[in-house]
């Protein structure tokens, strides 16, 4: 059942309801009533995209779900206001007020055209506009066992009934829904049991069609992959998000995936996200860990006008080893948000979680909501939340809310938050060894990202995202420090936990 | 000009001085040959540093720490600050090095014939003063060898010298780690991260061993250390200092004195030096403490 079906019963649904065959429909009327009709004609839009461009055949059994449950969704979700909680900081009207249009036919770019963007070291796919491209794509290094590709082109009844029961088994928001109503396929990354996959798989999205900055419409694309690593599989995947140029580029890029971390499984997973300064990038990630399994996530986002990842880890067994390592760069009219959270079910989990934010613009802005949850049965867990922010203009704004939750009683839990200027004891130790002033800011300021860059697996990684960051802020920084008055205080307390936080102008840290 | 970037000096030949440069910094083992505690040439180009009636506060409590210190260091001479806890010792070493938590109330400090207190910390770092951290702050994601090197360069354009690259500098520096018996894995370290105390003390050294320095100031280099160690570091510090270099040890122990001769020794106490003479003050303070020798 498709919204536009649904839809066009509201009015008869809200004063009669009737027996029919669907789910959706089965739901109390009352529900439908909180539809919100902008909601509802952008899913219309989505799914007639859809329509139009797939083929006769009927979609597979798992797609059909998630399209289904999605649709269903979407009839009580309405469109986030600065009123919702995890939405309070992050303005969505930049989309909301645009002409969305889907990006509807696969488009078949010639190998000429996009060579810079063909190179790649691993084995790799590339996902244009949501579309897999096969011409673009190179998985001839994968061992045996191992799926990569479109749902569409998989045979295995086994698997298929694997994706279908893992498929969109999680609540998202109005974005995640929006995705499930408009993703074209479903992109499939299997890894079998025991496999151990050497090279890292490198998925590559790119945005090829944009509108120009001004220009009301805005194409949207809607890539959905699922990760499924069986027991005591391993794999390594670089999720790079990329196009358009500058900040004259407009695009929605709205993405979402799912990964299951099997028994003893590992994931490790680098997120890239170097999309246009005129876009706007909605990322959901949402991840199922089983026991004694390891998800390592490394994030770098430096692109997107209004750029937010939603970061969900469920624990599902004990013994879990979660590590979140992120860093957020806005240096121009941006925003970067990441809303994290961390389910902790089982005991013994392990969890590390860092967040670093350098707001170098006073346009800029970065909202970080971490929430990390420690439930009754997970006692002797061990979870561990940093946040850091950098703010290097006035005005620029940042605001965080790390916030722990702890129902357990026999726990290690810790974390904390500081948003300030440099330090100043780091900058007279570069001064009492002969480097001025300026020079040492610079350092220092590129030293802040290092630590998350680090966690990188592949030292190519580290080294090509290094040069990006350091290609972004080097223009940024002014050469002398009579740019950076002391514009600042930092505060800092302790309660318990170890607390920290700014107050600068328009900024404000709110604590749980 | 005296630059003394460094000279790969390790032997305790301590007659190769000049007359007016002598070297009354030497070794232990070589203390047969020890030169006793000379008049001070009174010659003005061999003043190095003078303190006149320094006082410095907290910036931030106005709480005076530095009550009218006088100092006069002259070029080859190693002088040791002693002192109670809070006597003002390390807070006078900062003052020097230009840090920014203090501030001067008044006196004045002439450092080779310029005015220190106007010249900003890396304008003294590269004038030669070096002053090592009695706890060096960590510095995470900037690796040691970068940091040296930057350190190096700023140094070298002072001097009007070109810069070193990555490459050349690493055969600069390589040999000097030898110096401070480290490892050569020590410089993809980050600065200071994860350092033991030991480790912080000689990696400060490598500092002083690869910029130099005419006035090297030693905060406390033995706090933390088990007598391994301090010999280690102690050792360490001798190879690196040659005759051309002037000394301010600060330091509660005598222990570092055996390895390190002082020309002078000072007492410091509530924020001024109250007592100057030679070894025989802090063997008095070893066996006695402060009291013996207090200056009220």
């Amino acid at each position: 059942m498709s919204i536009s079906a649904l839809n066009s019963y509201l009015p008869k649904l809200c004063a009669q309801p009737r027996a029919t065959r669907t789910k959706a429909f089965a739901q109390p009327p009352t529900l439908a009533i909180l539809s919100d009709p902008h909601v509802l004609r952008l899913a219309e839009t989505f799914e007639d995209s859809i329509a139009s461009a797939a083929s006769s055949s009927s979609p597979a059994p798992p797609l059909q779900k998630l399209r289904d449950i999605s649709s269903q969704s979407l009839l009580t979700t309405p469109w986030p206001s600065r009123k919702d909680e995890p939405f309070r900081f992050t303005d969505t009207s930049f989309i909301k007020n645009s002409e969305v249009q889907p990006v509807t036919l696969a488009p078949t770019p010639s190998l000429d055209t996009l060579s810079g963007l063909a190179d790649s070291l691993f084995p790799s796919i590339a996902i244009i506009d949501g579309y897999l491209v096969d011409a673009l794509s190179n998985l001839s290094e994968l061992p045996e066992g191992v799926f990569v590709g479109r749902l569409s082109n998989l045979n295995s009844e086994v698997l298929m009934e694997k994706v279908a029961k893992y498929v969109s088994n999680f609540k998202g928001d109005l974005f995640w829904s929006l995705n499930g109503v408009g993703a074209p396929d479903l992109i499939i990354v299997y890894v079998p049991e025991g496999c151990k996959v050497e090279n890292p798989l490198h998925l590559r999205f790119i945005s090829m069609n944009w509108s120009e900055k001004g220009s009301k419409t805005l194409p949207v694309s809607n890539p959905r992959v699922l990760v499924l690593v069986e027991k005591g599989g391993e794999i390594s995947l670089v999720e790079e998000y990329v196009g358009g140029d500058g900040d004259a580029s407009c695009y929605w890029t709205n993405s979402v995936m799912e990964v299951v971390v099997g028994d003893g499984a590992k994931v490790s997973h680098s997120y890239i996200q170097t999309q246009s300064l005129g876009a706007a990038h909605v990322k959901w990630t949402s991840v199922r860990q089983e026991s004694t399994s390891v998800y390592e996530l490394t994030e770098v986002s430096t692109g997107g006008k209004l750029s937010r990842h939603n970061v969900h880890v469920q624990q599902e067994g004990p013994d879990t080893v979660t590590e979140l390592s992120t860093f957020h760069l806005s240096i121009g009219d941006q925003l970067q948000d990441l809303h994290s959270k961390l389910v902790l079910d089982h005991p013994r989990g392990f969890s590390r979680q860092l967040h670093k934010v350098i707001v170098a613009h006073s346009l800029g802005q970065a909202v970080f909501d971490g929430n990390v949850q420690v439930n009754r049965y997970a006692q002797q867990t061990d979870a561990g939340q940093l946040t850091r922010s950098l703010l290097l203009e006035p005005r620029a704004t940042v605001n965080v809310k790390p916030n722990l939750q702890i129902i357990a009683d026999d726990v290690k839990c810790s974390h904390g938050a500081a948003i300030s200027d440099l330090e100043e004891d780091q900058l007279f130790y570069f001064q009492a060894r002969g480097i001025d002033k300026a020079a040492a800011r610079k350092s220092l300021i590129f030293s802040f990202a290092a630590e998350v860059v680090e966690k990188f697996p592949f030292v190519t990684l580290q080294k090509k995202v290094e040069n990006l960051i350091r290609t972004l802020l080097d223009p940024k920084l002014p050469s002398s420090e009579e740019d950076f008055s002391s514009y600042w205080f930092c505060t800092s307390c302790k309660s318990g936990s170890e607390h920290g936080g700014i107050t600068k102008e328009n900024s404000n840290v709110p604590f749980d | 000009m005296t630059t003394a970037l460094f000279t790969p000096n390790f032997s305790f030949k301590i007659s190769t001085s000049t007359p007016q440069r002598r070297r009354r910094c030497h070794f232990v083992r070589s203390s047969q040959a020890t030169v006793a505690v000379e008049t001070p040439s009174s010659s003005a180009t061999d003043l190095l540093l003078q303190v006149k009636d320094l006082s410095a506060v907290i910036a931030d409590s106005k709480q005076p720490i530095l009550k009218g210190v006088n100092l006069t260091v002259r070029h080859g001479e190693v002088h040791a600050v002693m002192g109670k806890n809070g006597s003002g010792k390390s807070t006078f070493a900062k003052v020097l090095a230009g840090h920014p938590d203090y501030e001067i109330t008044g006196g004045s400090i002439t450092y080779k014939g310029l005015d220190l207190l106007e010249m900003e910390p890396e304008e003294r770092a590269v004038a030669g003063l070096f002053m090592s951290f009695q706890s060096p702050v960590e510095i995470p994601g900037v690796s040691n060898i970068d940091f040296l090197n930057m350190a190096y360069n700023a140094k070298r354009r002072k001097l009007g010298l070109p810069e070193l690259g990555p490459i050349e500098f690493y055969g600069y520096v390589a040999p000097k780690l030898e110096l401070v018996n480290m490892k050569i894995d020590f410089l993809n370290r980050n600065v200071n991260e994860g350092f033991s105390g030991g480790e912080k003390k000689r990696n400060e050294i490598l500092q002083l061993a690869v910029l130099g320095a005419e006035f090297a100031i030693l905060d406390e280099i033995d706090s933390g250390l088990d007598v391994d160690a301090l010999r280690d570091v102690a050792k360490a510090v001798n190879r690196v200092l040659t005759s051309e270099n002037s000394v301010l040890m600060i330091t509660h122990y005598l222990r570092l004195l055996e390895f390190i001769k002082p020309t002078y020794i000072h007492i410091m106490e509530n924020g001024r030096i109250v007592k100057t003479g030679d070894i025989s003050i802090a063997e008095i303070l070893e066996k006695e403490g402060y009291k013996a020798i207090s200056g009220t």
